[in-house]
């Protein structure tokens, strides 16, 4: 890929600590997390938001683990904002007190996106491994009336799709411009998860039906946006909208990622900001160039119509289920890889023991790899 | 356009006075040289017009005192009071002015 034709980021991902007080069933950190410990300090963050911001990044997400287990968050919040970035938090929640909000709003904190499990208190903790459900409402509250713009966004899946109704009637009364419906996307903490998670067809097409009809219905009231399951859907999923092409992923030691889950496709190696300038690594580092544009494509996707649409897919999905990151997505039915969706869509849900994302279970996961096959 | 169908008009149009809505701030984009709506999910590249105009929605203006300014900066035009009602009627069907 020539430099000319290189556009800039637009979108910074700042995964500030992997600490959290949930233990979600899907979450979207590496299944290693325990591993990383040497967060960035205050000062490298802001470096890194001032760097972002020079070479074209407009909006900044800051997220964990829970960002909100960072004491300095006002303090990158101010730094990012006289940077210019737009800045999105996106939180459980949980830590988060008025004054701490208006603190946060002062200091140029432009939206929140709160993450609830379910509609039902008794689902919703379950799913969190935590009490947290009712803790999350307060927070809601305290966001409207503080009066911080607020998207709600529920993870959906077996366990809670037939409550999807509840789940944006919710959002409507706590007052969010915005509900995102998100299907579980099958990585990380998910994938160990999957069987568990699962939806059924029938299930789905339900949930896909009845937000459809919501976001008619509730047009002028708030965005209603569901996010499909790509297992289900029979074509890949845009991912990142294409590797390299739009947003860096910090994580919490300072690797620069091309997503959240990159750094489970062996063999890449990411370099940190703490000692490489952000615009050469987005620009030089052999991780984001990996799978850049379209040239390293094999087929189907070297020949297909959508390949400029879909990017054929996501790398780490094509490495976890077809163990080549350069293949199609076997999410897409062309992909000769596609019976590995189709056996998962037919394995039983019942008898299976959910894992909790915990630092226990991330460092007993990790010693197996290691000294495993894998 | 499929605007038409998505919009409903304003319940009291000849007295509002648009505004961004929360959580949308404009600014300039330093490397492109234009300015640029932000919000949460993404950005907006905005022309010479639409920028002046979203300028203009700062909920002292009226549509009419905004199509008027348009028309001194921009030169007058009689489609230029239905061009700025139709961009603001599009940005409000997005929620990105209220």
């Amino acid at each position: 890929m020539s430099i000319a034709a290189l556009a800039p980021p637009r979108s910074l991902v700042a995964e500030l600590t992997y600490r959290c007080p949930l233990g979600c069933l899907y979450c979207s950190n590496p299944i290693d997390f325990a591993r990383s410990q040497d967060e960035l300090t205050t000062a490298e963050w802001q470096a890194a938001f001032a760097q972002a911001a020079q070479i074209g990044v407009l909006q900044l997400h800051l997220t964990g683990g829970e960002p909100l287990l960072r004491d300095d968050l006002t303090e990158l919040v101010a730094s990012a904002h006289a940077c210019g970035l737009y800045i999105n938090l996106i939180t459980s929640g949980l830590g988060l007190s008025g004054s701490r909000l208006a603190a946060l709003r002062d200091a140029g904190l432009d939206h929140v996106q709160l993450s609830l499990q379910d509609a039902d208190e008794a689902g919703a903790d379950q799913v969190a491994g935590a009490r947290a459900h009712r803790r999350k409402l307060e927070v809601a509250r305290t966001v409207a009336r503080l009066k911080v713009p607020l998207t709600l966004n529920f993870v959906v899946h077996r366990l809670n799709l037939d409550r999807l109704g509840a789940m944006i009637d919710l959002a409507v009364g706590l007052g969010a411009r915005r509900v995102e419906l998100a299907s579980a996307q099958f990585h990380g903490w998910a994938l160990l998860n999957r069987r568990y998670l699962m939806p059924s067809r029938a299930q789905n097409d339900r949930a896909e039906a009845l937000a459809r009809a919501a976001a008619a219905r509730l047009r002028g009231v708030i965005e209603v946006a569901f996010v499909r399951n790509d297992y289900l859907v029979g074509a890949p999923k845009p991912c990142m909208g294409g590797w390299g092409r739009g947003t860096i992923v910090i994580d919490p030691a300072g690797r620069a990622l091309p997503c959240q889950a990159a750094a489970s496709i062996p063999g890449l190696e990411f370099a940190n900001v703490r000692t490489h300038p952000l615009g050469a690594i987005w620009r030089d580092s052999p991780a984001f160039n990996a799978w850049r544009g379209v040239a390293w494509m094999k087929e189907p996707c070297r020949s297909c119509a959508m390949r400029e649409r879909d990017f054929g897919g996501c790398r780490c999905q094509a490495f976890a289920l077809a163990g080549d990151p350069a293949a199609a997505d076997p999410a897409c039915e062309l992909s000769p890889h596609h019976d590995a969706i189709r056996a998962a869509l037919a394995e039983p849900s019942e008898n299976v023991e959910p894992v909790y994302r915990a630092a226990r279970a991330s460092r007993a996961v990790s010693v197996a790899r290691t000294s495993g096959k894998n | 356009m499929e605007r038409r169908e998505l919009t409903s008009p304003h319940p009291d149009a000849a007295r509002w006075r648009p505004r961004l809505a929360a959580g949308v701030r404009m600014r300039m984009d330093p490397a492109a040289g234009r300015a640029l709506l932000l919000f949460p999910e993404a950005a907006l590249e905005l022309n010479e017009t639409a920028a002046a105009i979203i300028r203009l929605c700062d909920g002292r203006h009226p549509l009419a005192a905004i199509a008027g300014e348009l028309a001194r900066e921009f030169g007058a035009d009689a489609k230029i009071a239905d061009e700025v009602a139709d961009f603001v009627a599009a940005m409000r069907a997005r929620r990105l002015v209220e």
